[in-house]
């Protein structure tokens, strides 16, 4: 129980963060819908800016909690400092995207991005399957809303009706395997669940392991792995470019986080279990999601099939455990370079869609003629998603497969490199167009012809370039000097 | 004062462009002159590091050593050094790069990107041959393949996309096998050592290898499985056949000094992995499967040579003349006897001259004729002597001719070979295939050399311009280190010769 002498200053920072939630979204509807409301996104900033300030500076790497529903350890305030910084990035990207469309009602959209953030924090944070599904559904139901928000665009209030239908079948099917676990422990507390799951799953093997796909199959979904992926591409691709980052980049860091702690916590006891059905999914969803997106087109399409395979990389330390820290610390590092590398390619795929009006690969044609710091910031980008040098990606990459193989999954490693070497060729494609004037019978063919003339730059925002230099920084610099990450990494004891 | 050499050396051309990226497009003439220098300057470098190197010592010389990255269950360490096989190498490398970017004054379109992806491949290269950490081994090899993407893709011929994504995909499959080989060697080695970290050390690696704690680690399928992974992954870029459909669309698409780069440096790269990682960790399978690469090389010789034979554009015959005599290497490098060895090195210096000055001419040609066809070639030895009198010499020290560099390392090589009946059933007939090869290569260096510079002169062949002074220091450069190699080979036969012994004890303990 939790009594109420418990270390509330814990939940600082999602407390100021809520405020702040609440506050923007007080001042949005005091100053009517509509209209440009730069400072409600600069003030969203300032609040993530805050809040992950506080996380470093309260939680620190103690360990502590709230009775045992709400855990603050080094592993939840890593994540959720990514989280934090990755959303403030993300609403930068936001503040270009909303200055071009008159029917979006900003400041909504800041004050659910915020909401969707606590969610995830609450979620990354939680011991008990209650407070963990509160968070669960406070992201998802706001990141419903963000989806249909052009919901005068056709794709966009599709695409919202098919995430929410979707996602509340996979909030279902959680709910449910949460059921039967509270049915067999007559506890909702994950540490109580796991210290029984070893007794339990010898008395009752398939009630648990129905549960535990249960479960699986629903996070699956949120983390869009084979073969719960395809609502990904459509929902990328209809919703709003910001949002779309906000999807790939955030909200499946967080069902990864949850998934770690509850796979290790929970289910800890009967990893022989999970560990090989982990492996087939992570395998899947690399060859899948490397292979279909080779024939894409849409550029928002082709990362969300490229988010796909990168989401069966992430998956790679769940199946092939060493040492839980270890594992978790391989997870980290390629979690850092996927949220650096995610969300500078978004950035600089809004700029270039937005000016050429068309998310087709050819908008991206000779991009380093028009801004070379875009081309160049994308080629980085796109290099550390394949997991080439000098990149946060190929270290993250090259860790998580010497983990696998030291692990004893060398088939599993296998797969990941040859994912690997199929996903050089959608994203160099990429890389080449940029680099490569359009030809003449190409620019005809294309509706963005106009936008291709020379001349007409993306006209990048100071946000948009922020956005891409941090990125850049982060991912080169993680290339270069991998050991700020690792070396610190490795001498912690995450949970 | 020599303490951080080699990362002076591999980091030089880096810095170089990264100072290119800041100076302002539109002045060629600076960026070429900052380009050349910093290549030059290399270069420099590079001569230096060989005169302070000791060709008496064994062992890597002009180490480095730091921590780098903890994985937890493996430590990478930044690790740089040289012996006598990578010396001769790292010096080849700095001249070809100068050379090819003396050569490069026919890129006129975006000079500046060219240039600083030059000069980015030119540090992968160096950090290749320099680096002893096999996980940085494999960053730097990777580093390689985006500058050669993009120098063939963006300033390539007609088929250079086709050509750049074909690479793309033959090398990228190589580095995989290659990486997957590496994490295999090191967690193998750590276990044979009882070891709880394993390591990425080359050096230590070997010694696991020689002396493991638990030998049982250690049967001979895993350490069979394991040097045909490294082979397989380096035979890639060496081109071994039949992984060697990459080679002729790269080699003829990509810019004249990229392909010059591409055939008398890159390739060695795969030669070089195949005896730094599969002949220095495991020197016993490298003896056991001698045969096998014996086989494997006089197939690349005598197949190369067809093609080249029956080929009908300059380039092609040229591409495949190099592939044909990159089987020479492996050749000697599987006698596993000292003058093998020695030949096997020395034809990949001699080899990397001399590919380089082939395609620099066929370039010089082409560029003057409009065409690469040699039946629309001929009579050019009037037209333009001087260049057609570089292409007979250089035909000439391709083909083995005494007193140049290829003559030296051939004779080794096939010594080798023919000395090598005790480790190879049947070497003396290997040798005798390859040495029927080697008149092969006669024919087709000859129809070349014939085809364009001899017989009828065409009309419009008339009156070309002929070398100009600018083209004279790749062709003199590249000719005349390799007839200072043919006429003194102890200049390169002093420095590898203590290396080479290692070697060929290492396999003998």
């Amino acid at each position: 129980m939790i009594s109420y002498t418990a270390d509330w200053s814990l939940l600082t920072p999602e407390i100021v963060l809520a405020a702040f939630a609440l506050l923007i979204f007080t001042i949005d509807f005091m100053t009517g819908v509509k209209g440009h409301k730069p400072f409600a996104g600069r003030l969203s900033i300032v609040a993530l800016v805050t809040a992950a300030v506080l996380m470093i500076t309260v939680n620190g790497t103690q360990s502590a909690g709230i009775g045992d529903t709400f855990l603050v350890d080094p592993f939840s305030t890593v994540v959720k400092v990514m989280i934090l910084l990755g959303a403030a990035l993300v609403v930068m990207i936001t503040m270009y995207y909303v200055e071009r469309h008159e029917d979006v009602y900003q400041g909504e959209l800041y004050s659910l991005i915020l909401f969707a953030v606590i969610g995830a924090l609450i979620m990354v944070s939680s011991a008990d399957l209650i407070t963990l599904f509160i968070g669960l559904e406070l992201l998802s139901i706001s990141a419903y809303c963000m989806v249909g928000f052009k919901r005068y665009r056709k794709q966009s209030a599709e695409a919202a009706v098919k995430y929410i239908v979707l996602g509340g079948t996979a909030s279902a099917f959680i709910l449910y395997g949460m059921s039967f676990l509270y049915g067999l422990t007559g506890s909702t507390s994950l540490t109580v669940i796991g210290g029984q799951i070893g007794e339990l799953f010898q008395a009752y093997p398939f009630l648990i392991m129905m549960s535990l796909l249960f479960i699986l199959g629903g996070f699956a979904f949120k983390m869009s792995v084979v073969p719960f992926h395809m609502w990904a591409p459509d929902v990328y691709e209809g919703a709003p470019v910001p949002v779309t980052a906000f999807l790939s980049a955030i909200s499946k860091i967080a069902a990864f986080a949850v998934v770690l702690r509850l796979f290790f916590t929970g289910f800890g006891g009967i990893y022989e279990e999970w560990a090989f059905l982990i492996a087939v999914i992570a395998a899947l969803t690399m060859i899948a999601g490397s292979l279909i997106a080779l024939p894409q087109r849409n550029v928002k399409r082709l990362m969300a099939y490229s988010g796909i395979a990168q989401a069966g990389f992430l998956l790679v330390p769940l199946a092939a455990v060493s040492t839980v820290d270890l594992t978790i610390s391989v997870f980290m590092f390629y979690a850092v370079a996927y949220m650096l590398m995610t969300i500078g390619a978004f950035a600089v795929i809004t700029a270039v869609t937005e000016t050429a009006g068309s998310e087709d690969v050819s908008a991206f044609s000779g991009l380093y003629y028009r801004s070379p710091f875009l081309a160049l910031g994308m080629s980085a980008f796109l290099v550390s998603l394949a997991g080439l040098p000098v990149s946060a990606g190929i270290i993250g990459k090259a860790w998580i497969f010497i983990h696998a193989v030291s692990a004893g999954y060398l088939w599993l490693a296998a797969v990941m490199v040859a994912a690997t070497v199929i996903s050089f060729f959608y994203y160099f494609r990429i890389i080449h167009r940029m680099f490569t004037q359009p030809g003449e019978a190409e620019a005809a063919r294309t509706e963005v012809a106009a936008a291709l003339e020379p001349g007409s730059l993306p006209a990048a925002s100071p946000g948009i370039i922020t956005v891409v230099a941090f990125s850049l920084t982060g991912t080169i610099g993680l290339g270069l000097v991998p050991f700020i990450l690792t070396n610190w990494f490795t001498g912690l004891t995450w949970f | 004062m020599t303490g951080n050499l080699l990362s002076v050396l591999v980091f030089l051309p880096l810095a170089g462009a990264l100072i290119l990226l800041m100076l302002p497009r539109e002045n060629h003439g600076l960026i070429r002159s900052m380009a050349g220098g910093t290549a030059l300057l290399t270069l420099g470098v590079s001569l230096f590091a060989w005169s302070r190197f000791d060709g008496a010592a064994s062992g890597m010389q002009l180490g480095e050593s730091y921590p780098w990255i903890d994985f937890g269950m493996a430590a990478v360490r930044y690790e740089l050094g040289v012996d006598g096989l990578s010396m001769p190498l790292l010096v080849l490398t700095t001249v070809i790069a100068a050379i090819a970017v003396l050569a490069s004054v026919k890129i006129t379109e975006r000079v500046k990107e060219y240039f600083v992806w030059m000069l980015v491949l030119t540090t992968g290269l160096l950090g290749v041959f320099t680096a002893l950490d096999l996980f940085l081994f494999f960053l730097f090899f990777e580093l390689t393949l985006i500058p050669v993407f993009f120098l063939i893709s963006i300033w390539g011929g007609k088929e250079r996309n086709r050509a750049a994504f074909k690479f793309l995909l033959y090398t990228g499959l190589g580095s995989a096998v290659m990486f997957v080989a590496f994490i295999a060697l090191a967690f193998t080695g750590a276990e044979a050592a009882a070891s709880a970290q394993a390591s990425f050390n080359m050096i230590v690696l070997a010694d696991m290898f020689a002396n493991p704690a638990i030998p049982e680690v250690l049967g001979t399928a895993v350490r069979a499985g394991l040097f045909a992974a490294v082979v397989l992954a380096f035979a890639v870029k060496l081109p071994v056949f039949p992984l060697h459909t990459w080679l002729p669309a790269a080699y003829t698409q990509a810019p004249v000094p990229v392909t010059m780069i591409l055939a008398g440096v890159m390739s060695k790269m795969g030669a070089y992995g195949v005896l730094r990682v599969g002949y220095g960790i495991l020197p016993d399978q490298a003896a056991t499967f001698a045969a096998v690469i014996a086989i494997f090389g006089v197939i690349n010789i005598i197949y190369g040579a067809c093609l080249a034979l029956v080929q009908t554009d300059l380039k092609m015959l040229i591409a495949y003349g190099s592939m044909s005599h990159m089987g020479i290497i492996l050749l000697g490098a599987a006698s596993y006897t000292q003058a093998g060895m020695q030949g096997a090195i020395f034809q990949m210096v001699s080899h990397g001259l001399i590919a380089a000055l082939l395609f620099f001419i066929a370039g010089a040609l082409y560029e003057r004729t409009k065409t690469g066809a040699l039946s629309e070639l001929g009579g050019l030895s009037r037209s333009v002597p001087v260049l057609a009198g570089f292409m007979l010499a250089a035909a000439m020290a391709s083909l083995g001719l005494p007193g140049l560099s290829g003559f030296v390392s051939e004779l080794l090589a096939f010594m080798g070979i023919f000395g090598a009946g005790d480790l190879i059933p049947a070497a003396a007939v290997i040798g005798i295939i390859g040495v029927i090869g080697m008149i092969l290569t006669a024919g087709y260096l000859l129809i070349a050399v014939q085809r364009t510079a001899f017989g009828e002169m065409k009309e419009q062949f008339k009156g070309l311009p002929d070398v100009r002074p600018g083209e004279y220091v790749p062709l003199i450069g590249l000719l005349g280190l390799s007839i200072l190699i043919g006429v003194y080979p102890n200049l390169l036969s002093d420095i590898i010769n203590t290396t080479v012994i290692d070697i060929i004890t290492r396999a003998g303990g």
